[in-house]
């Protein structure tokens, strides 16, 4: 051996405090990463950040106010569970898509995907991971909502001698739930595509509004604004009130507004260094 | 030999450039292998394509055999360090170590563990990286590549922002991790780091491997220096044995071994004073030899 190998030999004894090397009782690695695995990590990572939390928080507050709007203007008569509940769910479908947006372009905005992808790299599965686990957090914070909401119907029963009626329409709560993973999964498709924050951000929030917009003002596009304006049969889909013509348009507006940033957003990951 | 980690023909071309051209290299378990090179001479795109981050343009690489990407939850067999500077300025130390624990799998009290192996305390470990120091962020990153109690590092520039204490710890953390049996694979510029640490040398400039061996065998530079009351004398006596012979400020340089340089020396009974092999040159020197010709001077050591 050199002398340089001498050498550092005599520092390593030094700095001996170092146990690299040394047992860790670990248990030997098998196997690959399991996808539900890869989903809760994702999750974690979606709520774990300021930003994240900060969301969650404001998302509570914008349901609180419309709660407490409903609770003190709405008529007796109307204070049911599913009124309170569909007051209660502004919140997420504004903010909750955000959350999405971030999961994907954090990865590149602040290059963890560096990390992620060294730990796993099949990066359309960590996508996938993405979009399920924002999903979910959609129905979880749904859930909630309805929850509170069911407690909020109890206090307009006692207090304001609400109607309290707990009948739910189910085509409502589909149909709410649905728009809502919905509107996640285009967050995190717009985040995919446009791999930065404030554009995707703006991007997700004004093009659809913008398209919305020049729809009503402008005669010829309100033919395939049917087809096209997500707005529009997203919100058809909430009131629960789809008919065989819905459907085929839900499916094409989707189709721009969310397949299509998404495939980009897919294929754009999977190639670019991170 | 076991070769953990083998890079074959690698290229990588960015439209009109070549950031690395035709790199070929092996690192083997109970080694340090050195990957040494001036800024902007491919070695970190090198580690890219080696850690399935970037495609290659031609060529290939494996890790414990296989390629990169097709290891399974490899964060349990390789060690990944490429920039400290990639976290997430938002999240505390910890929570980005558990983070990677719970993915590979691994109990919650390993996080803990490698915290106190990279030197960050508990509180440390509470804050936020966006107030972490660089020097702070290496050892994060340091503990990431740790976690999952890894066969193989890779590490770029792992002594970038460590003061001196620190880098002599990292030089006895890698030690001690080859000396179990690990492959590290470590690049800087800095020669003295790689020159305290490596046992295998790949010197690459311009994207192209200039050198490569074990660092005995790059450093090893034969010859003799000696010095004498009657230094022509002993010059001419070598000569006329065949020895090249160079004079120098502190008496003369030859191409002899020591033996040889005694025996000439007594046979033409010259006083010698000063008699040792050449002082080695060092891996600087080499680093510079073979680095100077593509022009990049701006290595610091």
């Amino acid at each position: 051996m050199s002398a340089y190998r001498t050498t550092h030999q005599a520092v390593g004894s030094v700095t001996d405090a170092s146990s690299a090397g040394q047992p860790t009782g670990l248990r030997p690695a098998t196997g690959g990463i399991p996808f539900l695995r890869l989903c809760r990590v994702e999750l974690r990572k979606q709520l774990d950040t300021r930003a994240g939390v900060w969301l969650l928080v404001a998302i509570a507050l914008v349901n609180c106010g419309f709660i407490a709007l409903t609770l003190f203007t709405a008529d007796a008569a109307a204070l049911t569970w599913t009124s309170l509940s569909q007051s209660a769910s502004l919140g997420q479908l504004l903010l909750l898509p955000l959350i999405g947006v971030m999961a994907a372009t954090s990865e590149w905005s602040a290059r963890t995907a560096l990390t992620t992808f060294t730990l796993e790299p099949r990066r359309t599965r960590v996508n996938l991971a993405k979009l399920a686990s924002a999903g979910a957090l959609g129905l979880i914070v749904m859930a909630v909502t309805f929850a509170v909401s069911a407690v909020l119907n109890l206090v307009g029963i006692v207090w304001q001698g609400g109607d309290g009626s707990w009948a739910l329409d189910w085509g409502v709560v589909a149909g709410s739930g649905l728009a809502l993973v919905l509107l996640v999964w285009q967050g995190v498709a717009f985040g995919l595509a446009l791999l930065s924050t404030p554009v995707a951000i703006v991007a997700y929030l004004a093009l659809p509004t913008v398209w919305t917009v020049l729809t009503l003002t402008i005669e010829s596009l309100r033919g395939p604004a049917e087809w096209l304006d997500v707005n529009q049969t997203l919100s058809v889909l909430m009131m629960g009130a789809m008919t065989a013509d819905d459907w085929p348009r839900l499916a094409v507006s989707l189709l721009v507004w969310l397949a299509v940033p998404l495939a980009f957003g897919l294929w754009r990951t999977a190639r670019r260094e991170p | 030999m076991d070769h953990m980690i083998t890079a074959e023909h690698l290229t990588k071309r960015y439209r009109s450039r070549v950031a690395v051209d035709d790199v070929s290299f092996t690192a083997s378990p109970g080694r340090v292998t050195g990957f040494l090179g001036p800024n902007g001479a491919g070695k970190s795109t090198t580690m890219r394509m080696l850690c399935g981050l970037a495609s290659p343009t031609a060529g290939s690489s494996t890790v414990l055999g296989v390629p990169f990407r097709a290891l399974e939850n490899p964060g349990r067999h390789v060690g990944v360090l490429l920039d400290a500077a990639a976290q997430h300025n938002g999240r505390t130390g910890r929570e980005s170590l558990s983070i990677s624990a719970q993915l590979m799998n691994l109990p919650t009290r390993r996080v803990e563990e490698v915290l106190e192996l990279v030197g960050l305390t508990p509180s440390e470990g509470g804050t936020r990286i966006r107030g972490y120091s660089l020097g702070m962020r290496q050892r994060l990153g340091l503990a990431a590549a740790l976690l999952g109690d890894p066969e193989v590092l890779i590490l770029d520039e792992p002594a970038n922002g460590l003061d001196p204490a620190g880098i002599r710890w990292m030089r006895g953390l890698l030690t001690s991790f080859a000396a179990a049996g690990g492959t590290v694979l470590l690049s800087s510029h800095l020669l003295l780091e790689v020159e305290a640490v490596a046992d295998d040398l790949v010197i690459i400039g311009q994207g192209r491997v200039l050198a490569q061996g074990s660092a005995a065998e790059l450093l090893a530079v034969p010859g003799t220096q000696v010095q004498s009351l009657d230094d022509d004398r002993l010059g001419a006596a070598l000569n006329a044995a065949g020895f090249d012979v160079a004079t120098t400020g502190a008496g003369i340089t030859t191409s002899a071994t020591v033996d040889d340089v005694g025996r000439i020396a007594l046979g033409a009974a010259i006083v010698v004073t000063d008699l040792r092999p050449a002082a080695n040159a060092g891996l600087e020197e080499l680093f510079f030899t073979m680095t100077a010709q593509h022009g990049r001077e701006d290595v610091s050591v």
